[in-house]
C-alpha cells in the first residue's frame, strides 16, 4: 500500500464529506424529509429510527475503526518474513460476538413490534375517513361523509386522526406523504388501510406526496398535495366542494349517477354565504355509504368562514410545493387570446371531455375515467401535480396532454399535434387554440 | 511452503490447452476452465453494457427536470439495469469461478458432468443476447427488475417488452439450474481422498450452499413466470385482477425466490474473500467451522425472510412482525462473518495486494450494506424507508461493496492461475482506490435522499425538493466508476499479454489450486492428490507435499500421464441454441417452437447416447 | 443414457447421476409445491364457475354440475400407482438379467422388455384419462382461461402430465436400448434413475388427488 498518507488523506476526505452531507440534511429547504414528523405516526416511526441509527452508528463506528487498527498494526513491514501465529479461532470470542449482536437486536425487536401492533390497530371511532383509489397516473379522494370527490389533493384538519382507505383502480401504487406518515401500498383487488392524526399545532401547511409502486410511464408524475389546515378553514373547504360546479351549474332532476343530491340553495356563485352544514350527530348524509359522522371538527367554537376556502399556495413560503416540471419541447399556443367560460362550457359539452369527467351540476359531463372536475379551479396543480394550475398550463395541457405527461390515457384534443403514444400527428379532439382558450376560462371558473 | 516452479514455457495465448485450437475449440471445450473464462468474459461484457446503463441514468438524474431521455426509456434503462446487474452479470461473474475453481479447488479433474456444464454456459450466453437485444430497438423490458404485477400483464403492459423479459428469465433460469445440479454432484461426489467437508476451501463451501438455494428457488420464480407467461400468451388469469386474481401472489412468489437470490449473489463473494484474506495475512481463516456454519444458516433462513420486501403491502401485524424478527435474525450469522475476517487479520501479516484491498474493501462497504439493511428490517420505519433511494443505498452497498469488490478480489487473486502471468498491482491500486471514493460517493448521498423523500424508479424529479445536490454527487460518482473500470479492462487486457509471468503460487497461499502450475494444464492434477489439512501448502503431511510436488510439475500432457480427458463436443451448444429458438416461436411463430423443440430433441439424444470420454480402463 | 461410463474415482462411492437426480427430484419438489400452492391460495376464490366441488349457475341461467369426477380420477390414480409398481419389476428384472431363471413365473417376473412395457403402457393410459378429462372439462366449459379454478387446475396437472409423458418417452427410449443390445446389470443406474423419477411423479400425483380431487 501507497503509505499512510494516502489512507489519511482519503480518512479526512471521506469525514469531511460526512460531516457536509449529515449538515446539509439537517439545514436548509427539505420539504420531504422524514426527519421532522409531523403526526404522532410519523413520531413513532421516527422514534425508532433514531434507535436505528444509534445503534447502526454505534457498530459502524466500532467495526471499521477495528478495521482500520488491524490494518494499520499489522501490516506487513518491509523485509519481515517471519510467520504469524496461526490462531484458528477463539471460542469465547466467537460466541461472545454473537451474542452481542443478539442483544442488540432485541432492543430494536421490542419497540419495533409493539410499534407494529400500535399502528395497525383498528382506527378510533369518529375519524375522518378519505377513500384514496389509485389510477393511472392520478389519485382519486373521496370524503364518504361528506359527499366530496376530488382529485389530486386532499385537505385535513390539524389534529383529527384521518383513516385512509386504499383501493387501486388498475396496478399497485403506493400513498406516502414522507413527513406526515409512513407508506402504504395501494393494491388492486385489495383494501388497505393507514390511519394517523396530523398535530394539532399545525397551522395551514403543504404536504408532498408521492407514488412510491412504479406504477407504469408517468409514475414519476403521480403526486398529489396535503394541506393541513385549521379546523375551521377544513370547514370551509367542505362546504365549498359540496356545493355543484360554481358556473353553469344546472339544478337537475336526473343527477348524475353516483353522484349524491344535496339541497343546494340557487345556482352556484362563488363566494356567495354558504349555508351552514347540518351535521347532526350519528345521522347519514343522505345517497351516501353509510359511515359514522365525523367527530364535530374543533370545540365548536371556532369562527366560520365563508365556504370555499382554498390554500393559498400562491404565498412564496409555500414555493417548494409549485412544481417546475419542463415543458416538453414543441408545444405552443397562440398568445394573445381571451377566453369565455360560457363559450367554454357550450365547446365542453359538445367534446369528448364528458365521457371521462364529472362536473357536480352539468348533467352532460358524467364519466368516471379521470378525475372530478367540479371544483377544478381551485386546485393547485394539474397533471397530478406535475404543473401549476394556471390557464397557460391548463390550455396547453388540454391541447397535448400525451406530451405533458408520458403515456397519459387523455387522448390529444388539439388539432395537428404530435400524439406520443400513437407516434403521429394527429386531430383528434379537433379543438383550435381559440376553443381551448374557452374551455380553460370555464374550468377555471369552477372554483 | 512450497517452492514456486519457474514456468519453462507459456503458451501464446496464456490460456489452458485444448486438442481443438481457436474459435472452434471454444466453442466444443467441456473444460471447466475453459468455460470459466467464458463465463468471465461474457460477464464482464454484461457488466459494462449493465454500467453504461446506469451512466445514463445517472446522467438524466444528475439534475432536476432532466429530459436526457424519455420517460419510457428510462424505465426500459432501469429495468435492464437490475436485471442485467443480477442475472447476466454478478451470477454469470459468481459462476466463472465456480466453474473455473471448484475442481481445483477440491482436487477433482473436472466438474461431474462436463457437457452439461457447457450447456449452462451456452444457454446463458443466448438468453442474455436475447433479453438485451430489445433495447436497442426501445423494446427493452420495462416492468422492473421485479415485474409486479398487474403491472406487467397484458392489460397494462400490452407491448412486446415484458415478453422478452419473461422468456429471458426462464431460459437463464435453466443455465442456472443445469449449473446447480452440477455443482452439488462435483461437490458431493469428486473430492480428493482426505478432503472431508470440513477441509473445503471456504469458496467451495459457500458456493456449495448457493447451489442448493439455486435448486430451491429457481423453481419458484420459475411458476410465477410460467403464470404471468401463460396469462400473456395463452389467457390464463393468475394475475388478473378482472378475474379476482390477487396481486400479492406475484410478490410471495418472486420474493421467495428473490431473496435467496441476494444470497445467492453475495455468499460467492463471501467465498472469495474467505480465500484472499487468509493469504494476505499470512494466517488460517479464523474460525473456519463458525464460517460454514454461518453461510448453512444464512442460506436456510434466506427462505424465512421474504415477506420484508413487503412490509408496506399491509400483510397484517402478524405477518409483519414474524417476518421483522426473520430478518434481524438473519443479521446475525452475516455479522459473524465480518467479525471472523477482522480476526483473521488480527496478528497477521498483511500484505495490501490489490486482491487484499478488494477483500478489505468488501468487508468495510457490506458491513454499511448490512447495518441499512438492519434498518429497513423494523417494518414501521421500512415504511419511510422502503421504495425510495434509501433502499437503493443498500443494496447498491451490499452489491457493489459487497459483490463487486469481491469479484474483484477474486479476479486479481485467481488471474495468475488462469493466465500464468500477474495483473498490474500499480494498476490495480488506482482501480481500487478511484473505485472505493467512487463507490462511495455515487451511493452513500442516496441514504440522504432517501430519508429525505426522493421515491424509488423516477425518471425525472423537481427541483425545489431537496434532491439536487445529491444527485449531483451520486452522478459524478459514477462516471468516476467509469474511469475506474475502463483502468480496471485495460489493465486486465494489458496483463494478459504483457503481463509478469507467475509461478505456481505467487501469493504464498495454502489451498490446493496453488500446487498446480500457473496456467492449469488441461488434466487439472497429475496425481489425484491426497489431503490432510484445509490448507495443504501449509500444513500438510509429507505424503500430501509429496503429491503437491508431483502435481506442480510442468510442461506434461495428458498423453503422457495416461489422463483420459472428455471429448470436445458442439452437441450442448446446439442443444442450448435450439432451446433458445424454441423459445422464441412464441413471440415470432409456432413454427419456430416446433422447430426448435425438434433440434433439441434430436440434438439432445445424440449428447445422451455419446459417450463422455474414449473409452478406457 | 450413455453407455456405462468407466469407473472413476468418487468421494461417496455412488455414481455422480444418483445424486444429481435426487437434486433434480429437490428441485422439481419446489416447483410442484408452487404449483399446488397457488391452487390452494386460489381455491374458493373464482368469481365464476364451474367450480371443483360445488354447482353453479351462470348469469344467463346455465346451470353447471361440480366439475371434477373423483371416481374416473380415482380410476386413472390406480392405474399410475400400478405403473410404479411395473417399474420395481422392471429395474429388478434388470438387475438380475443374468441370474438363472427356472420357472415361468420367475421368466416373466425377469422379463425387463415385458415390465418396461407394463410401466410405460400404464404410464400412457393414465395420460389417456388426463387427455379426456381434460377435453370433457373444455366442453363442459372450463378452459385455461374460464377463471382462477380453471387456470391453476389446468397448469398444475398439465405440468404433472408433461413431466409423465417425458417419463413415458424415456422409457420408450430405455425399451429401445433393451431391443436393440439388452439391458443388463451394468445399466442397472440407468434404469433405477429413470424409476426414481417415475416414483417421484407418481408421489406427486398422490398429493395432487388428495388437494385437489378429495379435499373438499
Amino acid at each position: 500500500m501507497k503509505g499512510n498518507f494516502r489512507l489519511r488523506q482519503f480518512t479526512t476526505f471521506g469525514f469531511v464529506a460526512l460531516a457536509a452531507l449529515a449538515l446539509a440534511a439537517c439545514a436548509g429547504e427539505y420539504p420531504n424529509t422524514t426527519f421532522e414528523p409531523k403526526s404522532e405516526l410519523a413520531r413513532s416511526i421516527d422514534f425508532l429510527w433514531d434507535r436505528l441509527l444509534l445503534l447502526g452508528t454505534i457498530v459502524f463506528v466500532l467495526v471499521e475503526l477495528a478495521l482500520i487498527y488491524v490494518i494499520f498494526r499489522y501490516r506487513r513491514r518491509p523485509n519481515d518474513n517471519t510467520t504469524p501465529p496461526q490462531t484458528h479461532g477463539n471460542a469465547l470470542l466467537e460466541v461472545t460476538w454473537t451474542l452481542i449482536p443478539a442483544v442488540i437486536l432485541i432492543f430494536i425487536a421490542i419497540p419495533t413490534v409493539r410499534t407494529i401492533f400500535e399502528t395497525q390497530s383498528k382506527v378510533a371511532a369518529g375519524a375522518l375517513e378519505i377513500e384514496v383509489i389509485g389510477h393511472q397516473w392520478w389519485w382519486e379522494f373521496k370524503y364518504p361523509q361528506y359527499n366530496i370527490v376530488t382529485a389530486n389533493e386532499i385537505y385535513l384538519p390539524a389534529g383529527v386522526t384521518v383513516n385512509f382507505k386504499l383501493t387501486s383502480a388498475d396496478v399497485i401504487h403506493s400513498f406516502w406523504v414522507p413527513q406526515l406518515a409512513g407508506k402504504r401500498d395501494v393494491v388492486t383487488n385489495r383494501t388497505n388501510y393507514i390511519w394517523f392524526t396530523p398535530d394539532s399545532t399545525l397551522g395551514p401547511s403543504v404536504w408532498n406526496g408521492f407514488c412510491t409502486e412504479y406504477c407504469g410511464s408517468s409514475h414519476a408524475n403521480m403526486r398529489f398535495r396535503v394541506f393541513t389546515v385549521r379546523p375551521e378553514q377544513f370547514e370551509s373547504w367542505v362546504a365549498g366542494q359540496q356545493q355543484p360546479a360554481a358556473f353553469g351549474a344546472v339544478a337537475s332532476a336526473a343527477p348524475p349517477e353516483g353522484t349524491p343530491t344535496r339541497p343546494q340553495s340557487g345556482t352556484g356563485a362563488a363566494g356567495g354565504a354558504a349555508p351552514a352544514i347540518p351535521r347532526p350527530p350519528g345521522s347519514t348524509v343522505p345517497g351516501a355509504d353509510s359511515f359514522p359522522a365525523p367527530a364535530p371538527i374543533g370545540d365548536g367554537a371556532t369562527a366560520q368562514l365563508a365556504a370555499g376556502y382554498t390554500f393559498p399556495e400562491h404565498l412564496p413560503e409555500f414555493a417548494y410545493a409549485r412544481p417546475n416540471s419542463a415543458l416538453p419541447r414543441g408545444l405552443t399556443f397562440s398568445k394573445g387570446l381571451t377566453g369565455n367560460a360560457a363559450r367554454g362550457m357550450q365547446a365542453y359539452n359538445t367534446t369528448a371531455c364528458i365521457g371521462c369527467h364529472v362536473i357536480t351540476g352539468n348533467p352532460m359531463s358524467v364519466g368516471v375515467i379521470g378525475p372530478n372536475l367540479t371544483h377544478f379551479g381551485s386546485r393547485s396543480t394539474i397533471g397530478a401535480g406535475t404543473f401549476p394550475n394556471t390557464p397557460a398550463y391548463l390550455a396547453l395541457w388540454i391541447k397535448n396532454t400525451r406530451a405533458m405527461k408520458p403515456g397519459s390515457i387523455m387522448p390529444t384534443m388539439g388539432t395537428n399535434e404530435y400524439d406520443p403514444i400513437l407516434k403521429r400527428t394527429v386531430t383528434i379532439g379537433g379543438l383550435d387554440d381559440q376553443q381551448i382558450a374557452d374551455i380553460v376560462a370555464y374550468l377555471m371558473s369552477l372554483k | 511452503m512450497a517452492t514456486t516452479a519457474v514456468p519453462t514455457s507459456i503458451s501464446s495465448d496464456s490460456m489452458p490447452s485444448d486438442p481443438y485450437s481457436g474459435i472452434w475449440g471454444w466453442i466444443t471445450t467441456v473444460d471447466h476452465k475453459r468455460i470459466g473464462i467464458l463465463y468471465l468474459y461474457t460477464a464482464l461484457s454484461f457488466f459494462i453494457i449493465g454500467g453504461l446503463e446506469a451512466v445514463v441514468i445517472r446522467a438524466q438524474l444528475q439534475g432536476p427536470n432532466g429530459q436526457l431521455v424519455s420517460a419510457e426509456m428510462y424505465n426500459q434503462l432501469f429495468t435492464m439495469h437490475g436485471t442485467t446487474m443480477v442475472f447476466l452479470a454478478i451470477m454469470p461473474l459468481s459462476a466463472a469461478f465456480f466453474n473455473f475453481l471448484i475442481p481445483l479447488q477440491i482436487g477433482a479433474r473436472d466438474v461431474a458432468f462436463p457437457r452439461l456444464n457447457a450447456f449452462s454456459y451456452w444457454v446463458y450466453l443466448f438468453g442474455g443476447i436475447f433479453i438485451t437485444v430489445p433495447i436497442f430497438f426501445q423494446l427493452a423490458p420495462d416492468g422492473g427488475w421485479f415485474g409486479y404485477t398487474p403491472l406487467t400483464t397484458r392489460a397494462y403492459s400490452p407491448g412486446i417488452n415484458i415478453d422478452f423479459w419473461v422468456i429471458g428469465l426462464q431460459i437463464l433460469g435453466v443455465s442456472s439450474l443445469a449449473a446447480a445440479f452440477n455443482f452439488i454432484t462435483t461437490i458431493i461426489n469428486l473430492r480428493a481422498p482426505g478432503m472431508t467437508l470440513m477441509r473445503m476451501p471456504m469458496f467451495t463451501w459457500m458456493s456449495f450452499v448457493v447451489q442448493f438455494l439455486v435448486i430451491l428457488a429457481f423453481p419458484v420464480i420459475t411458476v410465477a413466470l410460467v403464470f404471468l407467461l401463460f396469462d400473456r400468451f395463452f389467457g390464463t388469469q393468475f394475475y388478473a385482477v378482472a378475474a379476482g386474481a390477487d396481486p400479492l401472489l406475484w410478490q410471495h412468489l418472486f420474493w421467495i425466490f428473490g431473496h435467496p437470490e441476494v444470497y445467492i449473489l453475495i455468499l460467492p463473494a463471501f467465498g472469495l474473500v474467505s480465500e484472499v484474506l487468509p493469504t494476505f495475512s499470512r494466517k488460517p481463516l479464523f474460525g473456519y467451522p463458525v464460517m460454514v456454519y454461518s453461510g448453512i444458516l444464512i442460506g436456510v433462513l434466506g427462505f424465512g425472510v421474504w415477506a420484508h420486501h413487503m412490509f408496506a403491502v399491509g400483510m397484517g401485524a402478524i405477518a409483519d412482525s414474524i417476518f421483522a424478527v426473520s430478518t434481524m435474525l438473519i443479521a446475525i450469522p452475516t455479522g459473524v462473518k465480518i467479525f471472523n475476517w477482522i480476526g483473521t487479520m488480527w496478528q497477521g501479516q498483511l500484505r495490501f495486494t490489490s486482491a487484499m484491498k478488494f477483500a478489505i474493501g468488501l468487508v468495510a462497504l457490506f458491513t454499511i450494506g448490512g447495518i441499512s439493511g438492519v434498518m429497513h428490517s423494523s417494518p414501521p420505519a421500512d415504511l419511510q424507508q422502503t421504495d425510495t433511494y434509501f433502499i437503493v443505498a443498500h443494496f447498491h452497498y451490499v452489491l457493489f461493496g459487497g459483490s463487486i469488490m469481491g469479484i474483484f478480489a477474486g479476479i486479481y487473486y485467481y488471474f495468475p492461475k488462469m493466465t500464468g502471468r500477474m495483473m498490474s498491482e500499480r494498476l490495480g491500486n488506482v482501480h481500487f482506490w478511484l473505485n472505493f471514493i467512487a463507490m462511495n460517493l455515487t451511493f452513500f448521498p442516496m441514504h440522504f435522499s432517501g430519508m429525505l423523500g426522493m421515491p424509488r424508479r423516477i425518471y425525472t424529479y423537481d427541483s425545489g425538493q431537496g434532491w439536487d445536490t445529491f444527485n449531483l454527487i451520486s452522478s459524478i460518482g459514477a462516471y468516476m466508476l467509469v474511469l475506474a473500470t475502463a483502468i480496471f479492462l485495460y489493465n486486465f487486457f494489458m496483463s494478459r499479454k504483457r503481463g509478469e509471468v507467475a509461478g505456481s503460487n505467487p501469493w504464498g497461499a495454502g489451498t490446493l489450486e496453488w500446487t498446480i502450475p500457473s496456467p492449469v494444464p488441461e488434466y487439472n492434477f497429475a496425481v489425484l492428490p491426497t489431503i490432510t489439512s484445509r490448507y495443504p501448502l501449509w500444513e500438510g503431511t509429507e505424503e500430501a507435499a509429496e503429491s503437491a510436488r508431483i502435481n506442480s510439475q510442468e510442461g506434461k500432457t495428458s498423453e503422457e500421464l495416461g489422463i483420459v480427458l472428455p471429448y470436445s463436443t458442439v452437441k450442448p451448444m446446439i442443444v442450448a441454441l435450439a432451446m433458445v429458438i424454441m423459445f422464441c416461436g412464441l413471440i415470432t411463430t409456432m413454427a419456430l417452437t416446433f422447430l426448435g423443440a425438434a433440434i433439441m430433441v434430436l440434438a439432445l439424444y445424440s449428447w445422451l447416447l455419446s459417450p463422455l470420454e474414449p473409452e478406457h480402463h | 443414457m450413455s453407455a456405462p461410463a468407466a469407473h472413476h474415482y468418487t468421494t461417496t462411492g455412488l455414481d455422480s447421476r444418483k445424486i444429481a437426480i435426487w437434486a433434480f427430484i429437490g428441485s422439481e419438489c419446489m416447483l410442484f409445491i408452487s404449483l399446488i400452492s397457488t391452487y390452494l391460495i386460489y381455491k374458493g376464490r373464482s368469481i365464476v364457475g364451474p367450480f371443483p366441488h360445488e354447482e353453479w349457475t351462470s348469469p344467463d341461467g346455465r346451470h353447471f354440475e361440480p366439475i371434477l369426477d373423483i371416481l374416473v380420477t380415482s380410476a386413472s390414480t390406480f392405474v399410475l400407482l400400478m405403473s410404479s409398481l411395473a417399474m420395481v419389476l422392471a429395474l429388478s428384472a434388470v438387475q438380475n438379467k443374468n441370474l438363472p431363471k427356472r420357472t415361468r413365473g420367475e421368466r416373466i417376473l425377469g422379463s425387463s422388455k415385458l415390465w418396461l412395457w407394463m410401466t410405460a403402457l400404464l404410464g400412457a393410459t393414465f395420460l389417456g384419462f388426463q387427455a379426456y378429462e381434460f377435453t370433457s372439462f373444455v366442453h363442459e366449459g372450463l378452459t385455461l382461461s374460464t377463471n382462477l379454478f380453471g387456470s391453476s387446475f389446468f397448469t398444475l396437472t398439465g405440468f404433472h402430465g408433461a413431466h409423465v409423458t417425458a417419463g413415458v418417452i424415456w422409457l420408450v427410449s430405455l425399451l429401445a436400448i433393451d431391443y436393440r443390445r439388452g439391458l443388463g446389470p451394468a445399466d442397472a443406474l440407468n434404469v433405477d434413475i429413470a424409476a426414481l423419477y417415475w416414483h417421484f411423479v407418481d408421489v406427486v400425483w398422490i398429493v395432487i388427488f388428495t388437494v385437489v380431487y378429495l379435499i373438499q
